[in-house]
């Protein structure tokens, strides 16, 4: 159960932290590993496997904010353990640091190396608890301009865009302070969707699913305990019904520091927030959910040597909420040699691109007002005649966005009750909700 | 706990670091650091020293060393725990202070816990080469093992733990015996993993000194964390013991199912893994684990839930009532199917693991097919796996959604997941027989697309679709023939050709079609021609005219005299002997009735099956194979001792372990970063080793290199790639060098014209090597009438084209004035001849004989005249190609040469000439003869000076 190494290689393959806990596998370990994956590309398709062997030495890695996480091992080990290890130890790095990039970790490397020799010992790991590791690690980190870093993870979207959202939060320390010196009471529960939509070819849903997480970030003083109600009608497991209309999870866990007392009865959580991010709640949904949008996607053969493509986006939500950064992506025939897009008359925030490396039709839109509709015409030109169906040829679209207040579950943050022992003022406390494209597909 | 020394301090410290912008603590790592230095000080070249930074890196007169020493033995507090710091610092950036042992143990007796970190650090990494030193430090540590903060007692004790000099080792045992019994948990938590560390270096005093009576105890300690650290050190101890040390007995089983729930997440990891190897003695013993368990399934943590599943699975075994079985299976399918909403890197794990267990349990997860479709963004590797296991739960009912998804699958652009995707049809076909001729209509309908690889696949699955269902589809035999010219891949080929053969009585003209194939029977690849062969033999068989029969003699003349291929030499005689005394016999063998094939989707034996079942949520499992096919452990800790030793430079590469059966476990067949031959470890001492921290690990291919080298280069002008009247009035000369083993594109414009140019930027093409800027392009504004010279470093293997290798770079350059100048260059491949490439005369015998003779090419150069022996081999020995040998042959004097490409490859090389007379030739040998004539250029290049 044990690793050997652990190391972290920027996406370039430098050696930003290294920690060899047992000496049982060569130093040349790193590199190895950077050109296994950095060639994995040429031997085969596509990105190397998480888990692989090179030479009896094991070698795991995630990929966390363009960084390699690594850890290495010559045991049998539990494989799910090292990788969702290598998922905590990143998540701890960042709670102290703020920000993970390349920067950060340069300017702290001393308080990185205090916190691996905590979080892991003679290759066993101890804790990944960012509030149990306070009372144990010494160094302060050093905030690096934050001004200038790109956000990361998913609840980095509420930084774009919509002003009324705290920057601050995602890039701050868990250990800093308020430039007055003063910590700002306040409590984020972020609750993230990601939804995964099939289409068949007429518009009908395939399957669809969502994959929520309520995440939580506290900066609460003295530690109160919380309480987290949500739809009190909420459904966990298809036998477990609770009247029509009623939001049903697939399934769903928690946090351990999450007390389920009451859950059963009338669906509140309570718990004493640790430390640093944490997800309280994941959970899972396959239930029938109305799509928040539509796509319509034709493609017509119109003479010899050319075709039309027609895609139709409708925003099936409320006209006071905005989806942004939408993206919609479709590949053509491998023949085609130039596109032609025509774009409704008046219409602002569009980009369009045909990239010809990959023969694919990219479409992007700022900004999706809900209600509203666009259409995109593209007429292609190709390079030989068509030998078969051209449906067969081009597609499936595919769609990325961002919406956010919006959860297409309908899984609610009723309340969020904090325990009255913090002194006299009230906390802020800060829930949102945003839903993000997994895999947005229509085919067609 | 708070640290005594300010903020300011603490800044400046950190400032400190920074300026050396070297993360690594520990001195293995060295020779990383040349390389962060070199950037750092391009970086801030500059950027103005602020007066901390001086005051560090000024050097006095007196030397670095006896500074920090006379700092060290300072009587202020404050300079020695500065001191310290410095003496961490240059650690961490290669220095050998490790004079300073003495010193900086006399600044362990400190409160600061901070400084003391820092104090230990030094200690571990120092003390195997200082081992009589290293005592010294000892009574602190003893001291410390008894302070009465709890955290100082652990840090002791972990520290200790990690110092592997026997010596220490023994003053080790009094105070792990007290840290096992310490009031503080954590202080025993630390020692319980202390314990392992201790039998790792030396077993035997940890049984002497009743440590694992100790260890045992934990298990009934009252601190969660404390029993879950003891499990894992008794769970190693036993992994690396034949005696039983660490047995679950029904007290202990319940003493840690009570703790799990108690436990951290990795606790319950710990105890789950540990607690598996428990047997129950009956039924509702196991049902009783059961129950316990089941809870943990809910975990947010995926290891947690996977190792739980391991445990039910185990237990399930011994549950007779088929009642409670359902009903486990019903309550693991939701967490299973959970795991694939983790990242994609767990998605994986789960998604191998999920394969075994729909091996055994089908029921599981019979209903929950829709949620392994593919997604358009999983990794390559989770969607593979997804089809893997679409395929072992398409059923009847669900066939025809799953067909669907497949048709989709087939037309997407990755290929591999597409073949894969048209395989899958082809096997879901053979296992579900009232599908079967739905799978047909859509692998017509993807024939129908035309898509050359789709088409190939659609032909080798329908082969197995006949051999499962004989004379059922034949009809759809006149489409297949259709796609015959398109054919270009050996088992599509031999499908067709197996195809055309079986069915010849039905098929009109089955004798043309073969006979399109039979004028190339030399050229093709031995699975086509021994199905070239045998399809032959059936068509005379069946239709024994005279076409067929000229036919196969031809084809058996081809397949007896002509060939080197035994196993087609030897069944070409059999049908040859078979025919010509009985062809009656001769039948009955090759048309004999075949015996039915079926489904290979539930591929793994079940022997095989049950062992990777027992270890399930193990990296056995994500590898499909036993644990021992790929467990190498290392144990000697003597081995280990040589190297961890401090690398004073001796370190070549990595040495490949010998003994590792495990080659095959990584899936897809990996480009070996080393060719035969070099594996034998080149010797370090042949690299050039300008300095100990050098690229000794041979990152050249991205290493950084500073752009503060001069930047005119010196030796021959460069080549005229671009003419002042092709480029609008700049000429670009340029030129691929090798330096310090390290590339770079020297490059010199000159502007003619009447402006300045500035905003300078340069791009390559795909090349062979995929050659790229490993930066941008470093020129400032150039006057008019002025030029300026550049290198610029590049990279490899950064945009490679395809197809066979070719000197030929393209390169676009721009500036801000001028339109985009395209123009092609040619390079050398000595360039690229690793510094490292030199080989010793065994191995260069051994590799010599180790390829075969097909890979050696040779070429003549009739008008080079080698002069002086020696200026030749000085000349050939800086581009990186090594004299090995020399011997006389008659008149002729040949010499021996080896150069090693990138990855490794090598090249063996034979030069045969008359000293002083014109014409050399050059043989080579080399595992990639593709590239020789690239080779005879640049041998001809360096040769001709």
């Amino acid at each position: 159960m044990m690793i050997s190494q652990f190391f972290v290689l920027s996406q370039r393959g430098d050696n930003i932290v290294f920690r060899d806990y047992r000496g049982e596998v060569q130093k040349g370990s790193a590199e190895t590993f950077f050109r296994k994956v950095k060639f994995w590309t040429e031997d085969s398709e596509g990105d190397a496997p998480p888990v692989f062997n090179v030479d009896g030495v094991n070698y795991f890695h995630v990929k966390v904010a363009g960084l390699y996480f690594v850890a290495t091992t010559r045991v049998n080990v539990s494989p799910s353990l090292v990788l969702e290890l290598l998922q905590r130890i990143a998540r701890v790095i960042k709670d102290y640091l703020g920000v993970l990039n390349e920067d950060s970790f340069r300017k702290n490397f001393v308080l990185v190396y205090e916190l691996l020799d905590e979080v892991i010992d003679f290759g066993y790991v101890q804790t990944t608890s960012t509030e149990v590791l306070k009372s144990y690690v010494f160094n302060e980190p050093i905030v690096i301009d934050t001004a200038r870093m790109s956000p990361l993870g998913p609840a980095s979207i509420f930084m774009q865009g919509n002003k009324r959202m705290p920057a601050t939060a995602i890039t701050k320390s868990v250990l800093s302070n308020e430039p007055g010196g003063r910590k700002r009471d306040e409590i984020f529960v972020d609750v993230i969707e990601k939804i995964s939509v099939t289409f068949n070819s007429s518009g009908f849903v395939l399957t669809s699913e969502i994959d929520g997480t309520i995440q939580m970030k506290s900066y609460l003083t003295g530690n109160p305990e919380i309480r987290l109600a949500l739809n009190e009608d909420l459904g966990i497991g298809t036998s477990d019904y609770r009247g029509s209309g009623a939001v049903i999870l697939d399934d769903c866990n928690f946090h351990e520091s999450v007390h389920l007392d009451s859950f059963d009865v009338d669906r509140t959580l309570s718990l004493v927030p640790p430390d640093g991010e944490f997800p309280v709640m994941n959970y899972r949904m396959t239930q029938q959910f109305k799509p928040p949008f539509r796509i319509n996607a034709l493609i017509e053969e119109t003479g010899s040597l050319k075709a039309e493509v027609t895609i139709k986006v409708r925003a099936d939500f409320n006209s006071s909420i905005n989806a942004n950064t939408v993206l919609i992506q479709m590949p053509l025939p491998t023949y085609t040699t130039r596109v032609n897009f025509e774009l409704e008359p008046g219409a602002v925030g569009n980009t369009t691109d045909f990239k010809e490396a990959n023969k694919r039709l990219e479409w992007g839109l700022k900004k999706i007002v809900g209600g509203s509709e666009h259409t995109l015409r593209a007429k292609l030109t190709f390079s030989q005649e068509l030998h078969g169906n051209i449906m067969k040829e081009a597609g499936p679209l595919s769609m990325t966005f961002t919406i956010p207040m919006y959860n297409a579950s309908r899984l609610q943050v009723k309340y969020l009750q904090i325990a009255k022992n913090s002194k006299a003022h009230n906390p802020y406390r800060w829930v949102r909700y945003v839903t993000q494209a997994n895999s947005y597909v229509a085919r067609l | 706990m708070t640290s005594s020394y300010t903020l300011s301090d603490r800044d400046r410290f950190n400032y400190f670091l920074r300026s050396f912008s070297f993360p690594f603590p520990f001195p293995f790592y060295l020779v990383l650091c040349r390389r962060r230095r070199r950037r750092r000080r391009r970086r801030s070249s500059g950027a103005k020293m602020s007066r901390n930074d001086s005051k560090y890196f000024s050097t006095t007169k007196k030397g670095e060393i006896p500074e920090l020493k006379e700092e060290l033995n300072s009587q202020y507090k404050d300079k020695r725990k500065d001191a310290v710091k410095k003496v961490i610092a240059a650690m961490t950036v290669g220095k050998d202070v490790s004079s300073l042992f003495t010193d900086v143990v006399n600044c362990m007796q400190t409160e600061n816990l901070e400084l003391k970190k820092l104090v230990y650090l030094y200690l571990i990494n120092y003390a195997k080469s200082q081992p009589d030193l290293a005592i010294l430090a000892v009574n602190t540590f003893v001291k410390d093992s008894q302070d009465p903060n709890p955290l100082i007692r652990a840090l002791a004790v972990r520290t200790m733990g990690c110092i592997r000099v026997d010596k220490i080792t023994e003053y080790l045992c009094d105070p792990l015996q007290r840290c096992l019994k310490d009031d503080d948990p954590y202080v025993r938590k630390t020692a319980a993993i202390c314990v392992a560390k201790l039998y790792d270096i030396n077993a035997e005093l940890v049984e002497d000194r009743g440590f694992l009576e100790s260890l045992k105890d934990l298990i009934s300690d009252n601190n969660p964390m404390v029993v879950a650290n003891a499990v894992a050190a008794l769970a190693e101890i036993q992994e690396n013991s034949t005696r039983p040390i660490f047995e679950i007995t029904v007290p202990t089983l319940s003493k840690l199912l009570t703790a799990l729930n108690e436990c951290t997440e990795w606790g319950q990891v710990f105890i789950l893994d540990a607690l598996s190897r428990y047997k129950a003695a009956d039924a509702r013993e196991a049902e009783n684990i059961v129950e316990r368990v089941t809870p943990r399934l809910q975990h947010a943590n995926c290891a947690v839930v996977l190792s739980a599943v391991k445990m039910i699975l185990q237990q399930m075994e011994l549950i007779t009532s088929t009642d409670v079985v359902r009903n486990l299976c019903k309550k693991m399918a939701p967490p299973l199917v959970t795991l694939l909403s983790a990242e994609p890197e767990i998605q994986y794990v789960a998604l191998r693991n999920i394969n075994l267990i729909v091996q055994r349990r089908p029921t599981i997860l019979a209903h929950e097919i829709k949620v392994f479709f593919c997604k358009y963004n999983d990794p390559i590797y989770v969607k593979m796996e997804k089809l893997e296991i679409m395929i072992k739960l398409a059923s009847d009912r669900n066939i025809d959604q799953v067909l669907l998804e497949f048709k989709e699958y087939a037309t997407e652009v990755d290929v591999d997941f597409v073949r894969k995707a048209v395989r899958a049809i082809g096997r879901c076909a053979i296992k579900l027989e009232r599908a079967a001729e739905r799978c047909i209509s859509v692998l017509l309908e993807l024939i129908k697309i035309k898509v050359n690889y789709v088409v190939q696949e659609a032909i080798i699955v329908i082969k197995d679709i006949f051999r499962r269902y004989p004379n059922t589809y034949e009809s759809i035999i006149a489409t297949l023939c259709e796609n015959l010219d398109t054919l270009d891949e050996p088992e599509a080929k031999a499908s067709m050709i197996w195809i055309i053969g079986e069915y010849a009585e039905r098929i009109d003209n089955a004798d043309e079609l073969l006979e399109s194939f039979l004028e190339s029977f030399p050229e093709e690849p031995a699975q086509v021609q021994l199905q070239l062969l045998t399809a032959t033999v059936k068509l005379f068989l069946k239709k024994p005219t005279e076409g067929p029969q000229q036919m196969i003699q031809v084809v058996l003349n081809n397949a007896t005299v002509e060939t080197d291929n035994p196993d087609l030499r030897d069944r070409a005689y059999i049908y040859w002997r078979l025919l010509s005394t009985d062809p009656e016999a001769a039948k009955d063998v090759v048309l004999a009735e075949k015996p039915i094939i079926t489904d290979d989707s539930n591929q793994l034996e079940p022997s095989l099956l049950d062992e990777l079942l027992a270890n399930i949520a193990t990296l056995s499992s994500v590898y499909h194979k036993p644990p021992e096919a790929f467990v190498t452990r290392v144990l000697s800790s003597a081995q280990r001792t040589e190297e961890d030793d401090y690398p004073e430079g001796g370190e070549a590469g990595y040495s490949e372990s010998s003994a590792n059966p495990a080659n095959g476990v990584s899936s897809p067949p990996t480009a070996r970063q080393s060719a035969p031959g070099s594996a034998t470890a080149t010797p370090p001492s042949v690299a050039p080793v300008p300095d100990l921290l050098g690229d000794l690990i041979g990152m050249d291919n991205n290493s950084i290199v500073p752009l503060d080298e001069p930047a005119t280069p010196t030796g021959p002008p460069l080549p005229i790639l671009v003419p002042a009247s092709a480029g609008q009035g700049l000429q670009i000369s340029a030129q691929l060098t090798r330096r310090d083993g390290q590339i770079f594109y020297s490059l010199l414009f000159e502007n003619t014209t009447q402006v300045p140019l500035d905003g300078f930027m340069i791009q390559f093409n795909k090349n062979s090597f995929g050659l790229a800027a490993a930066g941008p392009l470093q020129v400032q504004q150039i006057q008019p009438g002025t030029s300026a010279s550049t290198l610029l470093p590049m990279v490899m293997f950064q945009n490679l084209s395809q197809g066979p290798p070719s000197s030929l770079l393209q390169v676009a350059v721009k500036n801000n004035q001028q339109p985009v100048l395209y123009f092609n260059d040619k390079f050398s491949l000595h360039v690229f001849f690793s510094e490292d490439g030199r080989m010793e005369r065994s191995s260069f015998l051994e590799t010599w004989r180790s390829l075969p003779d097909s890979n050696e090419v040779s070429k003549d150069f009739p008008t080079i005249v080698l002069g002086s022996v020696d200026a030749t081999l000085d000349r050939l020995a800086v581009s990186n190609m090594f004299f090995i040998a020399k011997r006389r042959n008659a008149n002729q004097d040949v010499f021996y040469f080896s150069a090693k490409l990138p990855r490794g490859i090598p090249f063996l090389i034979e030069l045969t000439t008359v000293i002083g007379n014109p014409g050399v030739k050059c043989a080579i040998k080399t595992p990639s003869p593709e590239m020789s004539a690239l080779f005879f250029e640049a041998v001809e290049t360096l040769l001709a000076g």
